[in-house]
């Protein structure tokens, strides 16, 4: 489980952290994207920021759950946003796959480390008082 | 409460409805009008799935299933429950065991601040509450004898124990606190000149380092000095005995919060090195014997005690909490008999505290302090043997106004445990069973241990001790009384409709001596 994990973990912000740096040079595919969304620029900094912190806190044994989330998150906005407005064409498709593949693992990885989500890590603590 | 389920009901309808439209409303707000409200989308599309998790996967909460996510933020409340009460809603006298007025006095006490009060007491003063008697005359300081009180003197021993001071550290082992809390007491009890007990933590390393008094204590486990068998191993004890800074044995029956059991150490506090002072397996909870090994009846207890004696050649005491008196009754005879008798006595009432405990002992086993305390006093006296031994007392003894009473209903001196774990700081946070404790008090975590600086709390340690015994002599001396010793039932004001009243009449019996 704990091997597991850690590949899952690591898929997940390998593919996180490669896209950043097309995001933060301003790579042109990049702000093709961010442009056909109207973020641009200033969402594909946001964006890229919240990527780097999910794939920060994917790699931390005491945040993975949060990274889990956050990554989860950002990974939905982007496959919605292939379906409403950028589309599969071209090599869309394969950004498309990438966005999947992190949103599984992170999922995945979530479910390993349930336990660290706060509210339900109350609800199974034992009762102190 | 019911229109507030029936609040609860509806409104979770509403969410549980509402979750999946804005999912939808939002969705089409970021195709149409702007892609930023995807990111409401995300996060209400999560709230959803969470909400029909609780609704249909899971089935460990009742309430959840029915209500999803709205009652979740019942938990959320209930868990911040103990916090809420203790900064905002509880009353000043309202918490237990300490309320905020108790507590904040030896917080004043330990920082050297006035702890004078203003306008009023806030204590209760109908039909139950036990006070002091002043006197007309009250004795002017210099007339008080100075506090003197020697531990083996009954049977002339040469390493018969001396303290200046009726107020001593009460058990606490290492282990139940950590090491940083260990060494503060310890050296606050150095610098105040008062014994410390070690507590059935088993070699007392830490205790050792800061050069103060010891009393060892020898647990139902006997940790530090057992054999394989859980026998007292007489080699081991000779030489803990041989250490200069012990200075006498205890050994220990039962405590007040849990008589009748014997001590417990979670798993989750057993260090290495723990393990390796107490000699027990890591992992593993250590759940100490109810009774000694040696101790299946009186005449076996007595001639314990006697071989304890014997082999360590110092003072040596016991420890109990009363469940009947009538056996402290045939105990004392037995001691008669015998001809054998403890050095001292130490009485603990069973509203005393502990690292952990099962509930029901802590909340019904035992008889509280002072009828405890009272009614072991009576017996020693009538049997004629109260000047044979010395008489302790532990159980809430946290400030001078409740240690008066012991001392007038018997006591020669006062143990206390929790007093001088709120000295260090203790906010009464009720986990040191958890190793959890936010002060670095009772747990074995560097981390957590780190704020307790051992150097600084020391001195408040110091200055607890020095502040209580101040007030305690000015009761004495309001008392019109020259000595704590001097002070009887009689320096009681005990209401008729206190359990304790019957021993007012109770005429033929009421000193020490
Ligand atoms: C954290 C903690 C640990 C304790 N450990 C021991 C122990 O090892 N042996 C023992 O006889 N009593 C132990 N006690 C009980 C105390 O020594 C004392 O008898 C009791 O708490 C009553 O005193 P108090 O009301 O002043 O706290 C412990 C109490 C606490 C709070």
């Amino acid at each position: 489980m704990k091997i597991l994990s850690w590949i899952l973990r690591i898929v997940a912000a390998a593919i996180l952290a490669q896209t950043l740096f097309f995001k933060f040079t301003g790579h042109p595919d990049s702000v093709a994207i961010f442009t056909a969304i109207g973020m641009e620029p200033g969402g594909r900094i946001l964006i890229g920021v919240l990527e780097l912190i999910a794939a920060v806190l994917l790699l931390f044994p005491g945040t993975v759950a949060f990274g889990a989330i956050l990554s989860m998150g950002v990974m939905t906005g982007a496959i919605v946003g292939h379906f409403t407005d950028i589309g599969f064409a071209d090599g869309l498709l394969s950004l498309f796959v990438l966005a999947l593949v992190v949103w599984i693992c992170s999922a995945a990885v979530l479910v390993i480390h349930r336990r660290q989500i706060p509210i339900i890590r109350q609800m199974f603590a034992k009762s102190k008082y | 409460m019911s229109s507030l389920s029936v609040d609860l009901h509806k409104l979770s309808k509403f969410v549980n409805l509402a979750l999946p439209v804005l999912v939808i409303g939002f969705l089409l707000a970021g195709k149409y009008v702007h892609f930023y409200f995807h990111f409401l989308t995300v996060a209400f599309l999560f709230l959803t799935i969470a909400n029909v998790f609780y609704l249909f996967v899971q089935d460990q909460h009742p309430l959840l299933r029915n209500f999803g996510i709205v009652a979740q933020g019942r938990y959320l409340v209930e868990s911040i429950g103990p916090e809420l009460r203790q900064y905002l809603y509880s009353s000043d006298t309202e918490e237990r065991p300490f309320n905020r007025i108790e507590r904040s006095e030896i917080y004043r006490k330990a920082k050297n601040i006035d702890s004078a009060s203003s306008f009023g007491s806030q204590k209760n003063f109908d039909t139950s509450e036990i006070k002091l008697r002043h006197s007309m005359y009250p004795s002017s300081h210099d007339d008080l004898i100075p506090y003197s009180l020697t531990f083996g003197e009954e049977r002339g021993l040469k390493t018969a124990y001396t303290i200046t001071k009726p107020m001593m550290i009460s058990a606490m082992s290492y282990g139940a606190l950590g090491q940083h809390a260990v060494r503060a007491l310890a050296r606050g009890a150095k610098l105040a000149g008062i014994a410390m007990n070690t507590g059935e933590g088993g070699y007392p390393k830490y205790h050792l380092m800061e050069g103060c008094d010891l009393i060892f204590q020898i647990g139902t486990a006997k940790f530090g000095v057992r054999n394989d068998e859980g026998y007292l191993d007489d080699e081991k004890l000779r030489e803990l005995a041989g250490k200069d800074e012990i200075k006498m044995i205890e050994i220990k029956f039962s405590q007040g919060a849990k008589p009748g059991k014997g001590g417990l150490l979670p798993k989750e506090k057993i260090t290495r090195e723990i393990s390796e002072l107490r000699g027990v397996e890591m992992g593993k909870d250590v759940v100490s014997p109810p009774h000694h090994k040696e101790c299946t009846d009186k005449t076996t207890t007595v001639a314990f005690i006697k071989h304890v004696q014997e082999v360590s050649g110092l003072p040596v005491g016991i420890k109990f909490c009363v469940g009947s008196p009538q056996q402290v009754d045939d105990l004392v005879q037995e001691m008669v008999d015998q001809d054998v008798f403890p050095d001292y006595i130490s009485v603990d009432g069973s509203e005393g505290g502990t690292g952990a405990a099962p509930k029901s002992f802590m909340d019904r086993v035992g008889m509280p302090l002072f009828p405890a305390l009272s009614s072991v006093n009576r017996i020693l006296c009538k049997k004629g043997v109260r000047n044979r031994l010395k008489l302790l007392a532990a159980g809430k003894l946290i400030n001078p106004g409740r240690q008066i009473l012991a001392f007038a209903m018997g006591a020669d001196a006062v143990y206390s445990a929790r007093g001088f774990m709120l000295s260090l700081g203790c906010i009464q946070a009720m986990q040191c069973g958890n190793n959890t404790c936010p002060i670095g008090i009772t747990t074995q975590d560097p981390a957590l241990q780190r704020g307790l600086d051992i150097g600084t709390r020391s001195v408040r340690v110091k200055n607890y001790v020095n502040n209580t015994m101040h007030d305690l002599e000015e009761l004495l001396a309001a008392s019109g009384e020259r000595s704590l010793d001097d002070l009887s039932i009689d320096n009681l004001f005990i209401p008729e409709d206190s359990t304790l009243a019957p021993l007012v009449h109770d005429k033929y019996i009421d000193s020490k001596h």
